[in-house]
């Protein structure tokens, strides 16, 4: 009950070792070279910001450029696992790592992104998986960086393709076999981003149990440039509650060109729950939904 | 061949793609200072410096490190003691120390970045968490780290010479201290197990010719029953012996197997259907596993339920009749509801390990076990082996909390395949099996209706408890409420439901918890109810001496006469105060015999008890040099080791009030013996009299064997089964005679106050500042005791708030079987910890102590809960009080 046996990738390993050691992954593997290409950063004369698939997490945490121009990547790089993964772990291998979901990290249990014809979670224990149901696999979107990347209109750029939006490469939840679109031998090169706008601001925050190195119930990013009190742009992606990272397009309407202030941000809060369909035990992560949204908002309007 | 420099040296590494650096540095290198604990990144316990970065050595694959500089443990003290590992040392920031090394590794890196940036500024509380948020420490010890990385960083420990409180400190700082998991003898093999993978059935064919067949494997062995069924996910089946791990997996991969499924029935609700599958039919009870501390009192027991257990029951039918009354006048002060809690694991970070070796006739096994002594007397029973052919050594032990207290499957396994495959064998349990085979502390639901009377007296509790022991049995939750709180009666019944789960264990104070999480809520109710300040009804309605010391102290602190009412918090952030209060039983080893002797001038005292982190190496230590006006240092323990005098088992708080008398006796016997010896008596006036005596006495030695208490107490300390009469004498001679336990007179216990902080829209709750008022008698070693009380206090916070075992309902798997998924308190959940403790009450045992590990976790979850309902007028019923259920209450919301 593990997977194909196809090559997969190993960049830091950090994902990877785990399932190895655990079993779920046995097929052949192939180390990537730390090639130029794919390591560092890249300011474009544009303003634009390319970030190699090998720049460590860590490093983006840790980048004042990143964290003056895009905060919210800044943020979430440094709410991400721990300090010690952090330091070993690629931007290309977080959006490119595999489910977390307790059935398929376990190696005697079939489920869909392991062969198997059915999600054990669906009918299972799914306290922490989706609430938006959106394909056969239950199980959120691991990747906190594409639920980030995904605010900031990043391009994934391949050894093939260029250009590719998150949906693009992350799917919209309906193939439950897989984690993303990417080709088999497709590997992430890097990541462009698109210069700021001017005088936008963002935040970044998840809900979790304890205070720190967990896997989010709901996370979300909010980027908004804010001008005469009222929302000039804005823009809201989360994670953590999906099969894929989610825009929230309802919520941004709420309060898009309307003032920043308590009661549309209410409003805003409630309708990012727009289209969900949550599971006998998510339901909850709609309410914290609400609470994330209110409290980016109320950040971004402070 | 590529290669690293590791700690100044260079080093090969394996062309093996699935190499991990851990692996090269534990196996290849033997710096066993680095240890594997989750295998997943999340406890931080296998971190070393690579190119001066912490990282995940148990991720890292081998080759990556190619040309890098590597750091562990034990190259961050080589010259001399790094301020951080000095630091750790002075304020005792660690307990059983297995977390202990990649604390410092991380430590060290934060503490010599911060003085390169920072210069001897001292760090916040909130930069140490988020610097140190990797890092997982079971024990608690993060209060003595949070001083510790402080003051290393302002610069405290940068020269000069330290004492360190606890005798073992350097050891497990530099990483020399060596755990079961790091014995290595010479050809030793691997031993892993075959589980499993069903919930319940017979096990029809099992082929272990293909395993033995594989180059590498030394024995592969049946470990079926004759019946050859298995009741749970998990269940032993087979082991091999191989040369290495990797040989053992595949070796466990080759063997041929075929079940028959049997129908099976998992947890509380499934088992107590009436046509639910049965678990034990009457012939197998005996294989029924146990979650207490001593051995149970016979219960009927029908299909998955056995019980009532009601012996401590009051005039059950009277309170019946009452509550029923009450209930139909619907009497405004009846206080009733179900309880529910969690299943909550042990997660010792050293896993159950051990590694078992022949020598002709006799048997050494190095043990991860919380009993060495009784340990010997298990295994010597079991393979009928004379006691000096057997022993059982354990130097360190990395964490037991009541899993480590018996002869387990990784014992008797390491035997077993030792003796097939003719060479040392180890077994070491992965995170998985840790997780979900090791035992826990069994999920409950607690009926509870107190009724308090006309005059504000306690009229009548009633509790019902059914535990979700799963294929084990023994749970005493509702039955201690009975030695707390007298009343006109009580109802008082335990059942145990049996499924095709792992069987449970016991845990930290069995049975307490879940029962103070119904009844120290139901007290606050009441008090509410009745308009009465809650700590001042329970003053009312408690009678213990200790305890009413207690209340006193809780009523002066600022934080409970500072608190404010539920209806006065509006907005996001709510703070809350709560009380809540705890005991545990006074338990003692008869039999416990220590020895101290003089030789060559120094003193060495011995005794076969173990320190699991609770200090007992130390304890020891401190008794004797304070009777001799010395250092704990300059006098040498041994312990760990079943060839010692028998000592104690590590489990019912019982180590130091064991060998503390007997410490003693021998003390006053070696004494007497030096003064008799010495030639010339010490010069008058001396101010180390002692020291000039043994300096010059010849090797002497006496022994001591722990003594009855005395018969003359303080007014109002008595055993508390005398509230029980003639069945609680008969409770305490069973135990006495089954369990070798004495309970003793006097009553350990605690009072907390906690304040926690909850935020309205997240669901989150945080701890922000816990009073621990604690009777435990006199405190034989002040900094290991604070930390003890602190670290108790965070293990109940992540009963309270994090801690669940998950499974799947219909196949019985244990999905939290990683540290990502079973929760445990990190560094920057701890809340601020103030330890008072009040050290009378025990005059009568020799010494004045009794043991605090178990009582001081006790009343923490329902103190929280309190706090809870103080912030937000909630009232949580269901442990732990996670997000999700805290934000479906806070929105009305039904919880999953």
């Amino acid at each position: 009950m593990t997977s194909a046996m196809t090559t997969e990738f190993r960049a830091a390993g950090t994902d990877l070792s785990e399932r190895r050691r655990s079993g779920v992954s046995k097929g052949p593997l192939m180390d990537i070279v730390p090639a130029s290409d794919i390591s560092g950063m890249n300011w474009g004369a544009d303003g634009t910001l390319r970030i190699g698939a090998y720049t460590t997490i860590a490093a983006i945490a840790a980048d004042r450029s990143i964290a003056a121009a895009y905060p919210g990547i800044a943020a979430s790089a440094l709410g991400l696992a721990t300090p010690q993964i952090r330091h070993l772990a690629t931007l290309g291998g977080n959006i490119a790592q595999r489910s977390r979901c307790w059935y398929f990290r376990n190696p005697h249990i079939a489920c869909l992104k392991k062969g198997g014809t059915d999600c054990p979670a669906r009918n299972g224990n799914h306290l922490y998986h989706v609430a938006f149901d959106l394909g056969p696999c239950v199980a959120p979107h691991p990747s906190t960086m594409a639920a980030t990347l995904l605010a900031y209109d990043a391009t994934i750029i391949t050894y093939t393709r260029s250009g590719l939006s998150i949906p693009d490469v992350l799917g919209d939840g309906s193939n439950g076999t897989v984690d993303n679109l990417l080709q088999p031998g497709e590997m992430i090169r890097g990541i462009e981003l698109p210069k700021p706008l001017e005088g936008e601001r963002a935040f970044y925050k998840r809900a979790i149990s304890r205070s720190y190195a967990e896997w989010p119930l709901v996370e979300v990013c909010a980027r908004a440039v804010i001008k005469d009190g009222a929302f000039q742009f804005i823009r809201l992606t989360a994670g953590g509650i999906a099969p894929v990272p989610l825009r929230l397009k309802a919520a941004e309407g709420a309060v898009q060109g309307k003032a920043a202030n308590a009661l549309n941000i209410e409003v805003a809060a409630k309708l990012a729950m727009s289209g969900a369909k949550p599971l006998p035990m998510t339901g909850y992560k709609l309410d914290l939904l609400e609470g994330v949204v209110r409290d980016v908002l109320e950040k971004l309007g402070a | 061949m590529s290669t690293m420099t590791i700690n100044g040296r260079v080093a090969p590494l394996p062309d093996d793609v699935d190499a991990m650096l851990i692996d090269v540095v534990r196996s290849d290198l033997d710096l066993t200072g680095t240890k594997l604990v989750c295998g997943a990144g999340v406890c931080g316990a296998c971190t070393v410096l690579v190119d001066g970065a912490p990282v995940a050595s148990c991720l890292m694959p081998a080759r990556a490190a190619a040309g890098k500089t590597v750091t562990t443990v034990e190259g961050i003290g080589a010259e001399k003691l790094h301020a951080v590992q000095k630091a750790f040392m002075v304020h005792d920031a660690l307990q059983c120390g297995f977390c202990t090394p990649g604390f410092i590794v991380e430590a060290a890196a934060f503490h010599d970045h911060w003085r390169a940036t920072r210069g001897t500024a001292t760090p916040s509380r909130d930069e140490i968490g988020a610097a140190l948020s990797g890092h997982l420490c079971r024990c608690g010890a993060y209060d003595g780290i949070f001083s510790a990385v402080a003051a290393a960083c302002s610069g405290q420990f940068d020269g000069g010479d330290i004492v360190s409180p606890r005798v073992e400190a350097r050891d497990k700082v530099t990483g020399a201290a060596k755990y079961t998991v790091d014995i290595r003898h010479e050809g030793q093999l691997e031993g892993v197990i075959l589980r499993s993978e069903i919930a319940h059935g017979k096990i029809a064919e099992l082929d272990l010719a293909p395993a033995l067949a594989l180059p590498g494997v030394g024995a592969a062995i049946s470990l079926l029953a004759e019946d050859r069924i298995v009741r749970f996910v998990g269940q032993p089946i087979a082991a091999v012996a191989a040369r290495d791990r990797k040989t053992a997996l595949a070796a466990i991969a080759a063997i041929k197997i075929s079940s028959e499924k049997l129908p099976s029935v998992i947890g509380l609700d499934e088992a107590r259907k009436p046509n639910a599958p049965v678990v034990f039919e009457k012939a197998d009870r005996k294989k029924a596993g146990n979650v207490s501390e001593g051995a149970g009192a016979p219960a009927p027991w029908k299909a998955n339920i056995r019980g009532p257990s009601a012996a401590f029951s009051l005039k059950p039918k009277q309170v019946r009749s009452w509550v029923e009354r009450a209930r139909q006048e619907k009497n405004p002060l009846l206080v009733e509801g179900v309880f529910r809690t969690g299943t909550q694991s042990h997660t010792c970070l050293e896993p159950h390990a051990t590694v078992a070796h022949f020598e002709g006739d006799r048997l050494t096994v190095h043990a991860s076990t919380q009993s060495v002594f009784h340990l010997m007397e298990l295994i010597a029973k079991r393979y009928k082996l004379d006691h000096d052919k057997v022993r059982v050594i354990a130097d360190h032990v990395g964490g037991g909390f009541g899993s480590k207290a018996s002869l387990g499957a990784e014992t008797t396994i390491a035997i077993d395949l030792a003796r097939a495959a003719n060479a040392p064998v180890r077994v070491a349990f992965d995170r998985h099996e840790e997780l979900s085979v090791t035992g826990y502390r069994p999920a409950s639901e607690v009926k509870l209706a107190l009724l308090p009377s006309e005059q504000g007296g306690l009229k009548a509790l009633s509790l019902t408890a059914y535990a979700d022991t799963g294929a084990a049995i023994n749970s005493t939750i509702a039955t201690l409420a009975r030695l707390i709180y007298p009343a006109d009666g009580k109802e008082l019944a335990d059942f145990d439901v049996i499924s095709n789960l792992p069987p449970g264990a016991a845990f930290r104070g069995p049975g307490g918890p879940p029962m103070a999480f119904a009844v120290e809520q139901a007290i606050d109710e009441a008090a509410l109810r009745m308009k009465v300040d809650p700590i001042e009804l329970r003053k009312r309605w408690d009678t213990d001496p200790n305890r009413l010391r207690l209340y006193e102290w809780a009523q002066g602190l600022d934080v409970w006469r500072n608190r404010k009412s539920p209806a006065e918090q509006t907005g996001r952030y709510r703070r809350g105060v709560g009380v809540a209060t705890g005991y545990w039983l006074y338990l003692w080893q008869p039999g416990s015999k220590v020895e101290v002797s003089v030789k060559g001038g120094r003193l060495i005292a011995s005794t076969a008890i173990q320190d699991i982190g609770t200090g007992s190496r130390t304890v020891i230590a401190n008794t004797v040099a304070r009777e001799f006006g010395l250092e704990p240092h300059e006098v040498e323990v041994h312990i760990g080791d079943s060839k010692l005098p028998v000592g104690p088992g590590s489990g019912g708080s019982r180590t130091t009030a064991s060998v503390v008398p007997p410490t003693l006796l021998a003390i006053q016997k070696l004494k007497a013996a030096i003064e008799k010896n010495a030639k010339r008596k010490p010069a008058p006036g001396s101010n180390a009299p002692w020291r000039e005596l043994l300096a010059a006495s010849p090797d002497l030695t006496a022994s001591g064997v722990r003594p009855e208490d005395s018969r003359q107490m303080a007014p109002g300390v008595e055993s508390p089964l005398k509230q029980v009469g003639i069945l609680g004498w008969i409770f305490g001679k069973m135990m006495r005679w089954m369990s070798n336990m004495v309970i003793g007179a006097g009553v350990p216990s605690s009072v907390q106050v906690i304040e926690v902080e909850v935020d309205t829209w997240l669901g989150h709750v945080r701890v922000l500042n816990v009073h621990t008022g604690i009777a435990v008698g006199k405190i034989a070693a002040p900094a290991l005791a604070r930390s003890q009380a602190a670290g108790s206090v965070i293990q109940g916070i992540g009963y309270a708030l994090y801690e669940a075992r998950e499974i799947d309902g219909r196949t019985g798997d244990t999905l939290s079987g990683g540290l990502e998924d079973y929760r445990i308190p990190g560094i920057a959940d701890t809340p601020v910890i103030d330890v008072h403790f009040d050290e009378a009450g025990f005059d009568h045992v020799l010494g004045g102590s009794v043991g605090i590990g178990e009582v001081a976790t006790v009343p923490t979850s329902p103190a929280v809960a309190n706090a809870i309902y103080n912030a937000t007028g909630i009232r949580p019923m269901e442990l732990p009080i996670r997000p999700d259920r805290l934000i479906s209450a806070l929105k009305g919301r039904a919880a999953a």
